[in-house]
């Protein structure tokens, strides 16, 4: 019918055969290298549904989140957009998102062979207003370089955080000789949670937000001792390098070739790939309350807004469906969110040589990272008080009674 | 420096010392900048100055990475229509303010001057809304149809230009029955040029730096967007790359100093000119 | 400063050279002004409707710790860059002006760092301002001197200013040299057969000459310190779009596009905006008293 009425039209006003296309934009962020992988996505969910164009577009990570606001502000939503399981709730609690329940509905079995815990963030009480894409699980990087340089022996299994530690500690030298340190034991990102203080936190045993209850739970005991060793290693061992002095290589110390250990997710594969030195990966340490790393999932959402969301829903089932997901392996960025193509050769004999398999099997310990209204707001009132402790300026129990006190205030707001 | 700089007038060798010096402190940067894209990737770190094996490579990767011609012909040509427009429509108007008296005069003038206080970042959102009404969304327009309107930088500077023109040219051109229009165009500007020179060069840099609109009202396909958004991409992805990241910006910063250099002539058109300059 | 009475059909031509503006003011900026005063009065998140908040965004900034030091910060910067950036950049331009050999290339020179993205420059100072392998640590420890942590809390204001003046210098420069050039040269010929001293003509022509230049540049130069971004942001960003020394700008920002706090962000921007507006308002009355003498 819609065929039929498009040819009308079309002969009707001579315009070029694709009039009847109908166009639907998916944006998301990401690099123009990801947007090659997307645009060959979108052709072959073209070749399967034709009638349908899908125009792919990218940005970075702070302008995509101004350009989709103010689209959305302006009435002009995208039909297809990425989202970050932790802001999920900042826009599905605002009503801007369509609910995919009706359509999930129709397809018998859709949601089977999806890990459960990626799907659990999408979840609402009136239904999913949005699906997982993909899921990042975090684990240790080391350079192996380093590590045969100074004849230390590689992390392994049992590996507890004061292993990791007395490492860093042994790792981090001057090597020209001038004074200055130039190479350090470990580098971390650490104002966000993801990477590593949220899952520190919960290896000491501690826990980080309770959003119900408003409260955010970061200056408990255990979690104080885990912010307490991070410190410590910042500040006494002097094993990672400072912000600062960072920054002279970039911004990701393991990528620079100047932190003998990272933590990070599957996400830098592709960049630390073509790197000069050989690296690995190794499962995160143990601390005293056991292994713990975190897993967040970047995910589909429909705009409600959008004109189009029967063609929408196509594209977004197609990326979510087995086809979608075992090109997605092949970009190598994330992990596909079905078993079957985590657990199969797309994704596990992608070209980096390295056991891809780690970061799934990371899920067994793997905490969620939360999702909640206001996320956003809460971590950044929580990493400008961490920062403060980071560059020493404030003591442990200071830094994080600010952080919990700015925190909560943000909770509260957030009701 | 303040004391030479002075007594220029009798010790030109003087002031050009002083010179020197300030141009080391501000260009030295650059010399770094320049250098540090002609080096290959493993010299990065590499604390000389002079590149040991220089190469072009980072230059010409830049191009297999992103169609960076393409970008630099998207930011060319809104920039330009952007500052004819601006030169044309703000000095118009700074004509007006500098020269003639009309009912409201002061008070506009303030309202223009408020325009420039607020930060972008929240009238983006209203202009927005304008745009999409008037089905601009998604056209190159929304970046450059606001320089055809006027704008309180330009009005600014050139009214405080103009009311440096001693009125008296004004009135004689008038009394020999010359319209207000005939005295802009063969009086005001003409003389103005030292002026209209420095704003066309802010103008453009204006337009050619201008991230956020070129954010907001262009689709992200890197064939249809400015410049500055694919620098953006760019550099967040390739952001320990120093050699990379410093051809890109030699290459973004090239159009405004080509300009620069073109335009600056005109700063000293006049010295050499007797009576009224 | 006298100006002409239009008659007639003269009245005709006013209208049409300021046709342009007034559309302008009364379409994107004006309208967006109104909008902004009016969001100031709401909460809105962007993704719905706004809500009447009456007076309570603009109660709620003395508690805001964001606001406040961001506040406190943007005045320090200011207080610093503004005059920094007249002065020099007067000062550079009187050089400039100039028939010396290769003058062209010097304007060049010192016009660069306004052109340049501050984006890279800004990695280019982080660079210099390195604590391990930058340049100023490197001179300072040839001399014996302790390395400075330039970034650091304490110094990272004036690192920060120099940054900024640094790149606002060229800018400025043009518009001096400009004004300049309006200055007749039979001014200097008068004073220099009355055997006045160089710093007589400095005092007597040339700056009483530039008045509306330095004026220009003294109200730009102020908005553009209270709106101060780029450099900051890459010098001293800390995460998720904050900095050690986070400015108005900075606290706007983060509001209305982080944490769908538009209401808040309006309310600040209105704040910002009255500040500016207070201090060019001085400048208008400095202006007409200079003027008047």
């Amino acid at each position: 019918m819609k065929l039929l009425y498009g040819t009308v039209l079309s002969l009707l006003l001579s315009a070029p055969a694709s009039w009847a296309d109908t166009e639907i934009t998916y944006q998301f962020w990401g690099s123009p290298q990801e947007v090659e992988a997307w645009n060959a996505v979108a052709r072959s969910f073209e070749a399967e549904h034709p009638g349908i164009k899908v125009n792919v577009e990218a940005s970075d990570w702070d302008s995509y989140w101004e350009k989709l606001k103010v689209k959305m502000a302006g009435g002009t939503p995208p039909d297809v957009f990425a989202m970050d399981a932790p802001l999920y709730k900042d826009w599905q609690s605002r009503g801007v998102l369509l609910n995919l329940q009706p359509y999930i509905d129709k397809e018998k079995g859709i949601l089977d062979g999806v890990y459960p815990i990626t799907l659990k963030a999408y979840e609402t009480p009136e239904g999913y207003f949005g699906l997982p894409r993909d899921f990042q699980t975090i684990v240790l990087h080391y350079n192996k370089d380093m590590f045969d340089a100074a004849g230390v022996a590689y992390p392994t299994d049992s590996w507890t955080w004061d292993d990791l530690r007395a490492t860093a500690a042994k790792l981090t030298l001057d090597k020209n000789g001038d004074g200055k340190t130039d190479q350090w034991g470990f580098w971390a990102e650490a104002y966000d949670m993801e990477p590593l203080w949220g899952a520190l936190v919960w290896a000491f045993g501690g826990d980080v937000v309770d959003p119900p209850a408003g409260k955010t739970l970061i200056s408990s005991p255990e979690a104080t001792a885990a912010f307490q060793f991070l410190s410590d290693m910042w500040l006494t061992d002097k094993s990672l390098p400072t912000q600062l002095q960072l920054q002279q290589y970039g911004t990701d110390g393991f990528y620079a070739g100047i932190a003998a250990m990272g933590v990070s997710g599957h996400w830098t594969v592709p960049d630390y790939s073509p790197l000069a030195f050989k690296w690995d990966i190794a499962p995160m340490p143990k601390g005293p309350a056991g292994r713990a790393t975190s897993v967040n999932s970047a995910g589909f959402v429909i705009a409600k807004g959008s004109k189009h969301p029967d063609e929408a829903w196509a594209f977004a089932k197609y990326a979510f469906g087995e086809k979608g997901q075992t090109e997605l392996a092949k970009i190598g960025l994330a992990i596909p969110v079905r078993q079957a193509i985590a657990e199969g050769p797309a994704y596990l004999q992608q070209t980096t040589k390295i056991d891809h398999s780690l970061f799934v099997k990371a899920l067994d310990y793997a905490k969620p990272k939360p999702v909640f209204k206001g996320y956003e707001e809460w971590s950044s009132a929580v990493g400008d008080a961490l920062t403060m402790i980071w560059s020493g300026e404030m003591e442990v129990a200071d830094g994080l009674a600010e952080a919990v006190a700015n925190g909560d205030d943000v909770l509260a707001r957030n009701k | 420096m303040g004391r030479a700089m002075t007594r220029m007038r009798r010790n030109d060798w003087a002031a050009f010392l002083a010179l020197c010096l300030g141009a080391v402190a501000m260009f030295g940067p650059f010399v770094w900048l320049l250098s540090t894209s002609l080096k290959p990737m493993a010299e990065q770190f590499d604390m000389r100055l002079l590149p040991q094996q220089p190469t072009l490579g980072n230059y010409t990767r830049l191009f297999e990475i992103m169609p960076f011609h393409l970008l630099i012909w998207n930011s060319l040509k809104i920039s330009l229509i952007s500052t004819l427009g601006q030169l044309l429509t703000c000095s118009m108007a700074a004509f007006m303010f500098a020269i003639v008296r009309f009912p409201g005069r002061n008070i506009l003038f303030a309202l223009l001057l408020v325009t420039l206080m607020v930060p972008a970042q929240v009238t983006a959102i209203p202009q927005f809304i304008i745009f999409k009404t008037i089905g601009l969304y998604g056209t190159q327009a929304p970046l450059y149809i606001p320089s055809f309107l006027g704008g309180a930088f330009g009005t600014f500077l050139m009214r405080q230009y103009f009311r440096t023109i001693p009125l008296e040219l004004a009135e004689a051109a008038r009394m020999d029955g010359a319209s207000l229009a005939r005295i802009f165009f063969t009086i005001y500007l003409p003389l103005a040029k030292p002026a209209l020179a420095a704003f066309a060069i802010i103008a453009f840099m204006v337009s050619w730096n201008d991230l956020f609109s070129a954010l907001i009202y262009l689709p992200s396909d890197v064939d249809k967007t400015t410049l500055t958004v694919g620098l953006a991409l760019f550099q967040q992805q390739y952001s320990g790359h120093w050699t990379l990241m410093m051809a890109a910006s030699i290459i973004s910063m090239a159009p405004v100093v080509i300009a620069f250099f073109m335009a600056q002539k005109q700063f000293v058109a006049g010295m050499a000119m007797t009576g009224f300059k | 400063m006298g100006s002409l009475r239009p008659m007639g059909s003269e009245r005709w031509w006013v209208l049409a050279f300021l046709l342009p503006t007034l559309a302008g003011l009364l379409l994107a900026s004006f309208g967006s002004i109104l909008a902004t005063l009016a969001l100031s009065f709401t909460d809105w998140d962007l993704l719905t409707s706004p809500v009447s908040a009456g007076l309570s965004n603009y109660a709620d900034l003395p508690s805001d710790r964001l606001f406040m030091k961001a506040l406190w910060n943007t005045l320090a910067f200011a207080a610093l860059y503004v005059p920094m950036t007249v002065v020099l950049s007067m000062l550079i331009a009187m050089g400039l002006n100039r028939p010396i050999a290769g003058i062209g290339w010097f304007r060049v020179m010192f016009f660069l760092p306004a052109v340049c993205s501050p984006t890279a420059t800004g990695l280019l100072w982080q660079w210099i301002y390195a604590p391990d392998s930058g340049v100023l640590n490197a001179g300072l420890s040839l001399v014996g001197a302790d390395s400075v942590n330039w970034l650091g809390p304490r110094m990272a204001l004036y690192s920060v200013v120099i940054v900024n003046v640094w790149g606002a210098i060229g800018s400025g420069m043009i518009i001096f040299l400009a004004g300049l050039q309006a200055i007749p040269k039979e001014f200097y010929e008068v004073t220099r057969l009355d055997g006045a001293t160089a710093w007589q003509r400095l005092r007597f022509v040339t700056l009483p000459a530039l008045a509306p230049s330095i004026f220009f540049q003294s109200v730009l130069t102020t908005i553009n310190a209270f709106q101060a971004f780029d450099y900051i942001f890459v010098l001293t960003r800390s995460g998720n779009g904050n900095s050690t020394m986070p400015t108005l700008v900075f606290s706007i920002y983060r509001n209305g596009f982080r944490f769908f706090r538009m209401g808040d962000a309006a309310a600040q921007a209105i704040v910002l905006t009255a500040m500016i507006l207070l201090l060019t308002l001085i400048y208008f009355r400095i202006e007409k008293k200079w003027g008047e003498q």
